[in-house]
């Protein structure tokens, strides 16, 4: 992301081997003290993410208080699975887990709206061609979010992962539970739906 | 794929028109009270519950499922014999081979058919308990000498089988005795012989004594039917035995042989006469011209 406007990604803070697996430690203790510095590092960038993914404020707060209380709640499982000083522990990012955590609510709110709303299930490809009528019938006033919000689900985190959080396709992959080349693909048609979407807006890719 | 393909799936490129359309979606900040929010909710928050406790996976997945597969048949094997034992498969009309068929399957020997087992026979209604025979004064009526005779009947049947243990405790005591003197023992087929030899002896015995019985038991019937009463002597078969006579004699048997053999030759002449008679009548043996119970020493 370029946008001089958005904050860097405060989930890809570098942190020492290790550090995580301390702070799931003293999550696992009960201790609200790291409770809090969990939300002061990762809540802005998890917001993001499930903002752009639901396109609502709300919702998005909704999820990322979700994603860190489920933090909360599996830090002695997590403490447990990375004891301090192991291989494990120096793997361990909890940024990265509570980002795939974030997405995958993200993509489920997004699919229960649409099933009590009634919409259209899309194809299991994810490769149907935006309609421009689609986009037209959208109130939101913004191109881009309205391009964004008209991707399917998955199309839609692989963007938002890789274009607006910057992360690398191998760990945006493994915030989605993907292997890489099946996120390549994915982030492949993403990309071409979008210039698709654009062009029948009347610019140039 | 084609050159224009290819500008569609490549990286959206910073400053590309794509690119400049994207950044115009913002998100918006979080709200000041969020982390408050959080943090209260996570307060309220019950605690998580424990992780499962899992016992160690000790050995090879191999050796695991052959460990369960092993205690699966055991514990089949323990249900199926008790379902078998408590007569559950019959319940249910499964046929439940016997011991002997499963034997004769393997052996290839025809299996003696036992007698189809009959359905148990309702239990005889009790018979109203008979009223007790009181033998009242003189026996004078069939029920009380017929309830004399089960008395003595009781009585015989008691004894011999004190006789028969007695017989079996004198044989034992004088083969320890004659394995304590180191004397020969008669072998197993001896003492067989032996105790065959005795048995019959005391099953003549009895014999002769249930015909001497039956004799006197029609006399005494036929007394009673004609309205007289049975006398103490009847229902003994002889006369009513001196007590000094009987103690002697029960003093004698008690003795072992040669004590008995020392102290019947001390005993006056007439005593000894009248012990001989005493004891040929209750056995019915008839009495000689002469006498005497031991025999006369050879020579």
């Amino acid at each position: 992301m370029t946008a001089s406007s958005q904050p860097a990604p405060t989930a890809l803070l570098p942190a020492s081997p290790g550090d995580d697996a301390a702070w799931a430690a003293r999550l696992a203790a009960r201790d609200p003290a790291a409770l809090r510095e969990m939300i002061v590092r990762h809540a802005r960038g998890l917001h993001r993410v499930a903002y752009r993914m639901t396109g609502d404020a709300h919702e998005a707060e909704d999820i990322v208080q979700e994603a860190l209380l489920r933090l909360w709640d599996n830090a002695p499982g997590i403490a447990a699975k990375h004891p301090a000083g192991s291989q494990a522990a120096a793997r361990l990012r909890l940024g990265g887990w509570l980002q795939r955590v974030t997405t995958n609510l993200a993509i489920d709110r997004l699919r229960r709206a649409r099933r009590l709303s009634g919409e259209e299930v899309p194809e299991e490809e994810d490769d149907a061609p935006l309609a421009d009528a689609q986009i037209e019938a959208s109130e939101r006033d913004d191109l881009a979010r309205a391009l964004v919000l008209a991707l399917p689900e998955r199309q839609r985190a692989a963007i938002v992962l890789t274009y607006y959080e910057e992360l690398p396709n191998a760990e945006a992959a493994d915030a989605m539970d993907m292997n890489i080349k099946a996120f390549e693909s994915l982030l492949h048609r993403a990309r071409a739906a979008l210039r698709q979407a654009l062009a029948a807006q009347g610019d140039a890719p | 794929m084609s050159v224009n393909e290819q500008e569609y799936y490549a990286p959206i490129a910073p400053g590309s028109p794509l690119a400049r359309v994207l950044d115009g979606y913002d998100a918006p900040d979080l709200p000041a009270d969020f982390a408050e929010r959080v943090m209260a909710a996570a307060e309220a928050r019950p605690a998580p519950l424990p992780e499962l406790r899992r016992p160690a996976r000790v050995g090879s997945r191999g050796w695991r499922i052959g460990q369960r597969i092993a205690i699966g048949i055991a514990s089949f094997g323990v249900l199926a014999t008790a379902a078998a034992a408590t007569g559950l498969l019959q319940q249910i009309a499964l046929p439940l081979p016997s011991a002997q068929t499963v034997w004769a399957s393997i052996t290839g020997t025809p299996v003696a058919k036992s007698a189809p087992r009959l359905a148990a026979a309702p239990a005889p209604a009790a018979e109203p308990a008979a009223r007790p025979v009181v033998i009242d004064g003189p026996i004078d009526t069939p029920e009380e000498l017929a309830e004399a005779f089960r008395r003595v009947e009781q009585v015989r049947v008691g004894r011999r089988e004190e006789r028969r243990a007695m017989v079996d405790q004198r044989i034992a005591r004088e083969i320890e005795r004659r394995r304590a003197a180191g004397l020969r023992v008669p072998t197993p087929e001896e003492e067989a012989a032996l105790r065959e030899r005795i048995g019959e002896e005391i099953a003549r015995r009895e014999e002769r004594a249930d015909q001497q019985i039956a004799a006197r038991r029609e006399a005494m019937e036929r007394k009673v039917a004609n309205g007289e009463a049975v006398t103490r002597e009847d229902l003994a078969g002889r006369p009513q035995v001196d007590p000094a006579l009987r103690d002697k004699v029960r003093e004698l048997r008690a003795m072992s042989p040669e004590e008995r053999r020392e102290a019947w030759r001390s005993l006056p002449p007439e005593q000894r006469r009248t012990i001989t008679q005493e004891l040929r009548a209750r056995r019915g043996i008839p009495s000689p011209s002469e006498p005497s119970p031991v025999p006369s020493p050879a020579g």
